[in-house]
């Protein structure tokens, strides 16, 4: 694990006065902490794309990478399935029209190629800072069952494993990671471990991370681990320690 | 550290003596009221400390000699309980820190909860207080409660609200209002309550600073939060942990409201409420959350009596003379989390050799309502001797003919003692009823007047015993 890693990433976004990371940079401070991210690679040109691709193996993915465009399939620049370099070349084309026709001023990081990921099941990580206790981390089961149900919990960072395990357990939708109807398990010990690498990036970068989304992680069979598909992060101002842990009183008499 | 917050606030439970800023022989008034409180305690030999009222117009108030002004004081004061009016609090608070009085409860309002000006107040008096190591329980309560020394600085009158007796509970609340109904409410309940902290706007002693002191106080063995909102989120979390490992403690929180409008940027902070949060400050920190006042009160009774006979495990016995009761019950065992335990071969055997024909060995065991108080000895010798009984809840209709109550709740008692299983029992009823499971309490089981309340505050011991890791398997 690398905090210096992750501060390079993080203090080059600030440095160019963003405070939202795109999913690439987000998935490098991610990395820099042992999390598992796909093998992907930015490209900046065709050329690099086409090389890239090859390295990884087709099929592959594309997905553009501009500070202006957060929803990505709401702009259409993530393109899916691409089997071939003649397809990919076609794709980069399309790629870089929606980007152009959705924001003309957005600025273009480049295209992260990525390999086609076997789907798993989703789960949501996230990190959230409350006034009172601080950074809090959040567990839940993806798709409908975190936008309709709700069904997530949270606790403050840093945690336990104890704390970690609980968390996984005591959602409602548990059955569905521990198998149901026949279905093999889930990788549970790859969730824990992963709900403690960002507790403990939390940790370590608390005056930068103000909130972050890992959504959605693909979650194995037992044994099989789990991967981050797509990453959100979001920054505050870095302060001096002394002001971040003001106290009512100080904030009263001041 | 936490050494140093029992020696701090020793005074506010414990003074040699109180001055009485602000007495007055103006029946009704705050001033009076308390001033009262503290005599009469101590005509009751209860209060062993000196009162001194203070007050400039006044010579002389019930035979007590008063003081002008903090100057004049006596030097043995090491409490000083303040009624008068806001914008006159600093000045008094400059003296007290010249008289070397280090504990202060300022029972009067009109400070930051009014806005801007009274905030600057409270700022400079918490200044005052800081640079002399004073410590205040206020502004905007009603202070603080002590049966066993006396110590009593609720400004309503015993005529109008009893104070409960003495007993392991610790109670502290954000809100004077509340504090006072409680206590009454304990009072009739019969509920003892060993000390009782209202904190109000708690610019300076907080819940964390309560939970020091209560982790070292031999006479609490449960302490319940009444909290709106925490301050210090952090220096709140490292006290509960604490307190935790020792002693349980049980909060209900209040003020359910979201962050507010903010335009949250990622998908977790859409779904994070600040109920969330106390959620999760709640598990990780072992305090139990309660989910209305009475559950902490039927929580506060469990532990209470039980925080030294925790459940080793969530597999629950009922004991019943009611067949519907035992549904209730087994019903509430699986909402509030727990399970029915599968009674052993033996014990079923045991049952039936002892039992009539038509009363129902299992789980719940229903002693069926021609029963007499032998039956429940036998079903409470079966159940606490078989190894997969955990804890064990036992509905009592007292109203049933044969029933003899006095040897039933000897009974109940017995087990209580001898077995290491925690009993807890339930009582439905009227007047009657109540008066039995008055005695019943008194001789150590908990009672619950519905089968759901019950099992929900013995989960409440299960969910401790599992924070513990006291419980099998973990």
């Amino acid at each position: 694990m690398s905090r210096e890693e992750a501060l390079k990433v993080i203090e080059s976004v600030l440095a160019q006065g963003r405070t939202v990371l795109v999913e690439y940079e987000a998935k490098q401070v991610l990395k820099a902490y042992g999390l598992p991210v796909p093998n992907e690679k930015l490209a900046k040109t065709l050329d690099e794309a086409l090389k890239y691709a090859e390295e990884i193996g087709y099929p592959v993915a594309l997905k553009l990478m501009s500070p202006q465009i957060l929803h990505k399939s709401d702009a259409k620049v993530v393109m899916l399935n691409i089997k071939n370099p003649e397809e990919l070349k076609q794709k980069w084309k399309e790629i870089l029209e929606n980007a152009r026709k959705y924001r003309p001023d957005a600025e273009i990081l480049g295209v992260l190629v990525a390999p086609m990921l076997r789907p798993g099941r989703e789960v949501i990580i996230g990190v959230v800072e409350d006034p009172q206790f601080g950074h809090a981390i959040m567990f839940g089961l993806g798709g409908i069952f975190v936008e309709v149900l709700k069904d997530v919990t949270f606790r403050i960072i840093p945690i336990t494993e104890r704390d970690a395990r609980k968390m996984i357990t005591e959602i409602k939708g548990y059955p569905i990671l521990a198998g149901v109807r026949g279905e093999e398990p889930a990788d549970i010990d790859a969730i824990v471990d992963m709900l403690l690498k960002v507790s403990k990036l939390v940790e370590d970068l608390e005056n930068y991370i103000k909130e972050m989304d890992l959504n959605p992680v693909f979650v194995y069979e037992k044994g099989k681990g789990a991967v981050v598909v797509d990453a959100r992060m979001i920054l505050k101002a870095p302060q001096r320690k002394e002001e971040e842990i003001s106290s009512e009183y100080r904030e009263r008499c001041a | 550290m936490t050494e140093r917050i029992v020696e701090e606030l020793r005074p506010f439970f414990d003074p040699k003596a109180v001055a009485i800023i602000g007495a007055t022989n103006k029946k009704g008034k705050v001033g009076n009221v308390i001033f009262e409180n503290f005599k009469r305690n101590k005509e009751r030999g209860i209060f062993k400390g000196n009162i001194y009222p203070v007050n400039p117009k006044l010579d002389e108030i019930d035979g007590y000699k008063v003081y002008h002004s903090v100057r004049e004081l006596p030097d043995d004061t090491d409490l000083a309980v303040i009624s008068i009016p806001a914008p006159f609090v600093p000045a008094t608070m400059r003296d007290i820190a010249e008289k070397g009085i280090k504990a202060v409860i300022i029972i009067t309002g009109g400070f930051g909860e009014l806005g801007e000006e009274g905030k600057k107040l409270e700022c400079e008096i918490l200044e005052i207080a800081r640079a002399n190591g004073i410590r205040i329980i206020g502004p905007n309560c009603v202070g603080v409660y002590v049966p066993d020394t006396g110590v009593d600085t609720v400004f309503l009158p015993e005529e109008k609200m009893d104070r409960p007796k003495s007993g392991p509970i610790a109670f502290v609340s954000q809100s004077g209002a509340f504090a006072a109904a409680m206590l009454d409410w304990a009072a009739m309940a019969g509920l003892g309550i060993g000390k009782m902290v209202s904190y109000g706007n708690k610019i300076d002693v907080d819940d964390a600073d309560l939970m020091d002191y209560f982790l070292h106080d031999d006479k609490i063995n449960v302490v319940t939060f009444y909290i709106e909102g925490v301050k210090d989120g952090r220096k709140f979390m490292e006290s509960a942990k604490r307190i935790t490992r020792v002693k349980p403690v049980v909060a209900l929180k209040s003020g359910r409201t979201e962050y507010g409008a903010r335009a949250a940027s990622s998908h977790t902070g859409s779904l994070a409420g600040s109920d969330k949060i106390y959620d999760a400050v709640f598990k990780q920190t072992g305090i139990i959350r309660a989910e209305d006042f009475e559950h902490m009160f039927d929580l506060a009774k469990a532990f209470a009596a039980l925080k030294d006979k925790l459940p080793k495990g969530d597999r629950i016995g009922i004991i019943t003379d009611g067949g519907g009761a035992g549904v209730m019950a087994s019903d509430a065992v699986a909402k509030f989390g727990l399970r029915m335990a599968e009674l052993s071969e033996e014990t079923i055997k045991f049952l039936r050799e002892h039992f009539p024909p038509h009363a129902v060995p299992g789980n719940p065991t229903d002693v069926v309502g021609d029963t007499d108080a032998e039956r429940y000895r036998i079903a409470l010798e079966g159940f606490t001797r078989d190894p997969n009984v955990d804890a064990i809840v036992v509905i009592v209709l007292f109203q049933v003919p044969l029933l003899e109550e006095e040897k039933v709740i000897e009974i109940l008692a017995d087990y209580q003692r001898k077995s290491d299983k925690p009993i807890v029992a339930v009582a439905m009823g009227g007047r009657k009823t109540s008066r039995y499971a008055r005695l019943l309490e008194e001789k150590g089981v908990p009672v619950y007047p519905t089968p759901e309340r019950g099992v929900r505050a013995m989960a409440g011991l299960v969910r401790y015993a599992e924070h513990l890791g006291k419980l099998k398997g973990e």
